[in-house]
C-alpha cells in the first residue's frame, strides 16, 4: 500500500525533528535581539521605549550623542579588553601548568580553578566589595572593577584552553624537537598556534563575560559607570533609544569579528596544512567553533 | 631544578591573583557571617545564630530558587541537545554561522535581554496570547509569574548549556556511530548507547555551567517576576544593600555556596567527575 | 620516575610557595586594620562643618538620581564658574545608594564625591551617622533668598543645616484612566475588583504611610505598631494576589503596556508618561499624598567642597532652576521660576503637580521618620514582604 501524503509528510517531520528543533532554538535565541533591533529604529515622543510610535532612522544617526551612554560604553570596552589580555595570559599559563606537568598541588590548583565557577556572582560582588573596603589600598572603581573582572574570567580561560590542551597530539612536539628545535621554538611555533584557536576562544568568552557583567560590577564600581550599569540605572526612568543601538552594533561587530577571525583561521589552515586530528576527551567548553 | 619549578611559575600569578581576590575575600565574609550588631558598630562574637536565622527566616526563597534553577537548567537541556547535536553533526558549512548565533546575543547585554523579554510578553502581546491559547499562562498573563522567571533563566543561561555539549559531541569519532549502525543498530539504538554516553562530560559541564549561576541570579525575579517570585539572590542583595544588614547577607551567601556545593558533589559522584576536573594527565 | 630525594625538594619548594602566598594574603588583610576594618574606623558623630576656599575651581563630582537635570546645566555652570564636573547618576535607590557608600562613609571616605542627592529621611540617617558636611550659607546667598517658605524649616533639618532641597515630589497614584477610571484612593487599590493589576513601591517610605492613610492614621504621631500593622495588610494583599508586583519606577512599563491598572507612583513620572499615553494621569488619593524631597548634601571626606557649595547656589537662581524644572516635571523648590514659566510656558505653570498650590496638598504630610531601632525592625518586616 503506498505512503499518503499525511504520512509522508509526518515520516519526513520524525526524520527532521532534530533540526527542526534546534532552528525552533535558534528562532528562540534570537526572537529578543530582533524586537531591540526592531525598537532600535523607534521614534518615541517621550523618554520610554515601549511602544512603537514610528520610525526613524535619527537615533542610528545620533547612536553616540549620549555623552554617558558613550562614557559607559568606552568605560566598558577597555574593561573588557584589559581584562581579557591579563585573564587570557594567566589563564593559558595555568592551563598549560595543569595540562602538562603531573606536581603536587595538582588536584588543589584544579579544584581552586573550578570553585570560583560554582560561586554566585552576588555572593563574589559582596565578598569583593568587603575587601576592597578593608584593604583600602585600591579605590572603588577602574581599578577594583579590573580586578574583579580578571578574577571571574581566569577560571573559565583555565578552563576552555585547557580543554583544546588535552586533544593535543604531543607527537608535534616532539616531532620538532627531532628537528632541531629548542623548547621555546618548539612552543612558538608549533605549539602556540595549534592552541590560538582555544586561547581566541577563551579571549571572546572571557571579552564576553567582561562586556556583559552586572552583578559583580554593581558592588564594586564606585563611581563608574559601566555599560551594564547605565542601562541598571536607565531602566528605572526610561532606556533612551540609543541604548538599543549601541546593543545592535555591538551585536553585529561581534559576529563581523567571529566571521573574521573563522576566515583567518581557514585560511591559516589551508596554509599550514596542519590538521589537528579530532580531539578525544573533556567535555568542557571550547567556545569558539573547533577547527576540523 | 629548573624544571621541577615550571608547573609552579607558571602557576603563581593566577593562583595569587584568584588566592588573594578570591578565598581572601572569601574569608572575610566567614568573619562577617559570625558578627553581630548593626551597621557602624559590627562585632564579631561566634554568632552562629545568623546562620540559623538565614535558615529559618529564608527557606522559602532557597527551596524557590533551587526550583526554579533546576527547571530551568532541565529545560536548557532540552532546547540545548537538539541544537547542539545539529550543529556537530549536521551542520556542515552551517556550523560557524549558527555557533555565532548562540554566542552573539550574549554581546547585547544581559539586562537588555531581558527587558526585551519584557516587551514581548506584556500581558496583552500576541506572544502572551498565543501563550494563554496553549494553555501555557495558567495566571492569564505571564509576566510577573514564576514562569517567566524560569523561562527567563533557561533563555539567558542556554548559550552555557549548548557549548559544553556542542564541543563534547564534536570531539565523537564519527566512525564508532557508524560502527553501531553497521551492527544492525537503529537510529535511536545509536543515539541512547553511543551518542549520549560519549556526550555525557558536556551535558554534566553544562548542567553545572547553567545551574549555578541561575541559583543565584536577582535580575529575572527583579524584572520579569512579581510576588512571590524573589529569588535567594534578591534576599541577599536586599540584606546587603537595602539594609546594610553584612553578618545576614553574609550568613546566607555562605549557606547558599555550602548548598550549591553539596548539591553539585552529589551530582558529580553520580555523573562522574574526571573529565569535569580535568584529572587527565598528559 | 621520580625519586625520593627529588620528591622532598619538590614538597619544600610548594610549600615555600603556599606559605609565601599566604603570608602575603594576612600580612594584607592585617594592615587592614584591627579587628576588621568594616566595623573600625571613621563615623565621628560631632559633624564637620564645610571649609570654603574663596572662589571655586578645579572639578567636583555629583552623584544624582539618573533624569533629574536637564542637559544644559552642567556645561552652563562650567563656563559660568570655571569648575569641571563630573556628573553621575548612580543613585536608583535611596538604601542601594547607602549600602553602596557606607562603608566608605564609615571611613571618612566619600569615594570622590563632593555630593550626593538623598531623599529627606536618608539624610537624616546620614547625618545621625556623623556622615554629612554642615553647609556654609555663607556661600549661599541664592538659597537664603529664594528657597521655598515651606521648605526653610523641616523637622528633620530645622535651619536647614545640612541639606538643600533639589527637587520637591508627590507621591500618590497614577491610574490608566481608560482602564481604572473609578480608582481614587489608597483603598482603592485592595479592591479586589483590581487584582493583580496594582504595583506598589519598593519605597518604603512611601508606600507603607499612603496605607497607613488609608487606615485612617495620623502620620506624623504613627507608633511602630501603625508601621506593622500597615504592613501586615500589605502582606495579605502581596499573598493574595492583589498585588502584582513591587517595583521602583519600572512601573512605568506596566503603565504603559496595560500589565497594571494603577500603581503607587511619583508625580515627575507621571508628566512624562502623560506624553507617553494620554491616559495615564496622576491622581491626589483621597486620603492624601505622601510629601517628600531629594536633597543635596555634601558628605564628609568630600573633595572640594567650596565647587560643590557654588553649584547649590548656582542652580538656586531662578533662571538656572527654570531649565531644569521644564525638563524634570517634579516639584521646584525655588520661587521665582512659576513667575518665568508664566510668560514661556504657561501650561506648565499651570500643572499642579509642578506648582501645587496650598488646597491641592491640603491632605499631604512629609515622610514619617523612626528611630534606629524601629527602622531596624519595620525595614526587615517590609522587605521580608517585598522579597516573600
Amino acid at each position: 500500500m503506498r505512503e499518503s501524503g499525511g504520512a509522508r509528510a509526518w515520516r519526513w517531520l520524525r526524520e527532521h525533528a532534530v533540526v527542526i528543533a534546534a532552528g525552533l532554538v535558534v528562532l528562540y535565541l534570537l526572537i529578543p535581539i530582533a524586537v531591540i533591533f526592531f525598537f532600535s529604529f523607534n521614534d518615541p515622543q517621550g523618554r520610554y521605549n515601549f511602544t512603537w510610535q514610528g520610525f526613524t532612522l535619527e537615533h542610528w544617526g545620533n547612536a553616540f550623542g549620549i555623552e554617558e551612554l558613550t562614557d559607559a560604553l568606552l568605560t566598558s570596552l577597555k574593561l573588557a579588553v584589559l581584562a581579557t589580555v591579563i585573564a587570557t595570559i594567566v589563564g593559558t599559563l595555568m592551563a598549560l601548568a595543569l595540562v602538562r606537568h603531573n606536581f603536587f598541588g595538582r588536584r588543589l590548583a584544579n579544584f581552586l580553578i573550578v570553585i570560583p565557577m560554582a560561586t554566585p556572582e552576588v555572593v563574589m560582588g559582596a565578598a569583593l566589595l568587603s575587601f576592597f573596603l578593608i584593604l583600602g589600598t585600591f579605590s572603588l572603581g577602574f581599578q577594583t572593577l579590573l580586578i574583579a573582572h580578571v578574577m571571574f574570567c581566569i577560571s573559565f580561560v583555565v578552563v576552555v584552553v585547557r580543554s583544546r590542551l588535552i586533544g593535543f597530539d604531543r607527537n608535534l612536539e616532539e616531532a620538532a624537537r627531532d628537528l632541531g628545535a629548542t623548547s621555546l621554538q618548539t612552543f612558538r611555533l608549533v605549539t602556540l598556534p595549534l592552541i590560538l584557536p582555544g586561547i581566541f576562544g577563551a579571549a571572546m568568552l572571557s571579552f564576553a563575560l567582561s562586556i556583559d557583567d552586572f552583578v559583580i560590577s554593581n558592588f564594586n564600581s564606585g563611581t563608574t559607570v559601566t555599560f551594564p550599569l547605565y542601562i541598571f540605572g536607565a531602566a528605572q526612568r526610561g532606556i533612551p533609544v540609543e541604548v538599543n543601538v549601541i546593543a545592535m552594533i555591538l551585536f553585529f561587530f561581534t559576529v563581523a569579528a567571529m566571521g573574521f577571525a573563522t576566515w583567518q583561521q581557514r585560511r591559516a589552515e589551508k596554509m599550514a596544512s596542519v590538521r589537528p586530528e579530532q580531539e578525544a576527551g573533556a567535555g568542557m567548553p571550547a567556545g569558539v567553533p573547533a577547527a576540523t | 631544578m629548573k624544571r621541577r619549578a615550571v608547573p609552579y611559575l607558571l602557576l603563581l600569578p593566577g593562583t595569587a591573583w584568584l588566592l588573594l581576590f578570591f578565598v581572601v575575600p572569601l574569608y572575610y565574609m566567614a568573619e562577617l557571617s559570625l558578627n553581630s550588631g548593626v551597621v557602624g558598630e559590627l562585632e564579631f562574637n561566634w554568632n552562629w545564630d545568623n546562620y540559623n536565622e538565614a535558615l529559618s527566616l529564608y527557606d522559602t526563597q532557597f527551596i524557590r530558587s533551587f526550583v526554579y534553577a533546576g527547571v530551568a537548567t532541565v529545560a536548557a537541556l532540552l532546547l540545548a541537545y537538539p541544537l547542539a547535536y545539529t550543529i556537530a553533526f549536521k551542520a556542515g558549512k552551517w556550523r560557524n554561522a549558527l555557533l555565532f548565533a548562540v554566542v552573539a546575543p550574549f554581546f547585547t547585554t544581559y539586562l537588555i535581554r531581558t527587558l526585551a523579554w519584557e516587551t514581548i510578553l506584556f500581558d496583552e502581546s500576541p506572544v502572551t496570547e498565543i501563550l494563554d491559547a496553549l494553555g501555557l499562562a495558567p495566571e492569564g498573563h505571564v509576566l510577573a509569574t514564576s514562569g517567566a522567571v524560569i523561562a527567563g533563566l533557561t533563555y539567558n543561561f542556554l548559550p552555557f548549556m549548548i557549548l559544553p555539549i556542542y564541543a563534547s559531541l564534536e570531539r565523537i569519532d564519527v566512525r564508532l556511530i557508524e560502527a553501531s549502525k553497521d551492527l544492525y543498530a537503529s537510529a535511536a539504538q545509536s543515539f541512547v548507547r553511543v551518542t549520549l554516553p560519549l556526550s555525557a562530560p558536556g551535558v554534566v559541564a553544562g548542567t553545572l555551567l547553567t545551574f549555578i549561576p541561575a541559583v543565584g541570579d536577582y535580575v529575572n525575579a527583579q524584572f520579569l517576576g512579581g510576588v512571590g517570585n524573589r529569588m535567594i539572590g534578591n534576599v541577599i542583595q536586599s540584606l546587603y544593600l537595602t539594609q546594610s544588614n553584612y553578618p545576614a547577607a553574609a550568613a546566607l551567601s555562605f549557606l547558599l555556596m555550602a548548598l550549591i556545593m553539596v548539591a553539585v558533589f552529589v551530582y558529580i559522584r553520580f555523573a562522574g567527575s574526571e573529565a569535569l576536573m580535568g584529572e587527565e594527565a598528559v | 620516575m621520580v625519586s625520593s630525594e627529588k620528591d622532598q625538594r619538590r614538597t619544600s619548594a610548594i610549600l615555600a610557595v603556599l606559605v609565601a602566598v599566604a603570608a602575603l594574603a594576612f600580612g594584607l588583610a592585617a594592615c587592614g586594620g584591627g579587628d576588621g576594618g568594616i566595623q573600625g574606623g571613621g563615623g565621628d558623630t560631632e559633624s564637620e562643618a564645610v571649609k570654603l576656599e574663596g572662589k571655586p575651581s578645579g572639578s567636583v563630582t555629583i552623584s544624582n538620581w539618573p533624569l533629574y537635570i536637564d542637559k544644559g546645566t552642567v556645561p552652563a555652570f562650567e563656563k559660568a564658574e570655571g569648575v569641571k564636573v563630573k556628573y553621575i547618576e548612580d543613585v536608583n535607590d535611596n538604601t542601594e545608594f547607602f549600602g553602596k557608600v557606607q562603608p566608605l562613609l564609615q571611613q571618612g571616605e566619600s569615594g570622590g564625591r563632593s555630593m550626593f542627592v538623598v531623599t529627606d529621611w536618608m539624610a537624616k540617617k546620614m547625618r545621625d551617622l556623623g556622615y554629612l558636611q554642615t553647609l556654609d550659607k555663607s556661600a549661599l546667598p541664592a538659597v537664603e533668598e529664594n528657597l521655598r517658605a515651606s521648605l526653610k524649616d523641616p523637622t528633620f533639618d530645622p535651619g536647614r543645616e545640612y541639606s538643600i532641597p533639589w527637587q520637591s515630589g508627590l507621591t500618590g497614584i497614577i491610574v490608566r484612566k481608560d482602564l481604572a477610571p473609578d480608582l481614587k484612593s489608597i483603598c482603592d487599590l485592595f479592591d479586589p475588583k483590581y487584582k493583580g493589576k496594582v504595583d506598589f513601591l519598593t519605597e518604603m517610605r512611601d508606600t507603607v504611610p499612603l496605607v497607613m492613610k488609608c487606615e485612617g492614621v495620623d502620620i506624623a504621631g504613627a507608633s511602630e505598631e501603625d508601621w506593622m500593622k500597615a504592613i501586615d495588610k500589605i502582606k495579605s494583599a502581596a499573598d493574595s494576589g492583589q498585588i502584582r508586583r513591587f517595583t521602583g519606577n519600572d512601573y512605568s512599563t506596566d503603565l504603559t503596556s496595560g500589565n497594571a491598572v494603577a500603581v503607587i507612583g511619583w508625580s515627575g513620572d507621571a508628566v512624562q508618561l502623560q506624553i507617553e499615553n494620554p491616559n495615564i494621569e496622576w491622581r491626589m488619593p483621597t486620603e492624601g499624598c505622601i510629601l517628600w524631597s531629594d536633597n543635596m548634601v555634601i558628605p564628609i571626606g568630600a573633595p572640594n567642597p567650596t565647587a560643590a557649595e557654588a553649584w547649590i547656589n548656582y542652580v538656586y537662581e531662578p533662571k538656572n532652576q527654570a531649565k531644569i524644572a521644564e525638563y524634570v516635571n517634579y516639584v521646584t523648590p525655588v520661587e521665582g521660576v512659576k513667575e518665568i514659566f508664566d510668560k514661556s510656558e504657561p501650561e506648565l505653570a499651570k500643572n499642579q503637580l509642578i506648582f501645587p498650590d496650598d488646597s491641592f496638598t491640603k491632605n499631604c504630610d512629609t515622610q514619617p521618620t523612626l528611630s534606629g531601632e524601629e527602622d531596624q525592625k519595620v525595614s526587615a518586616a517590609f522587605q521580608a514582604v517585598v522579597n516573600g
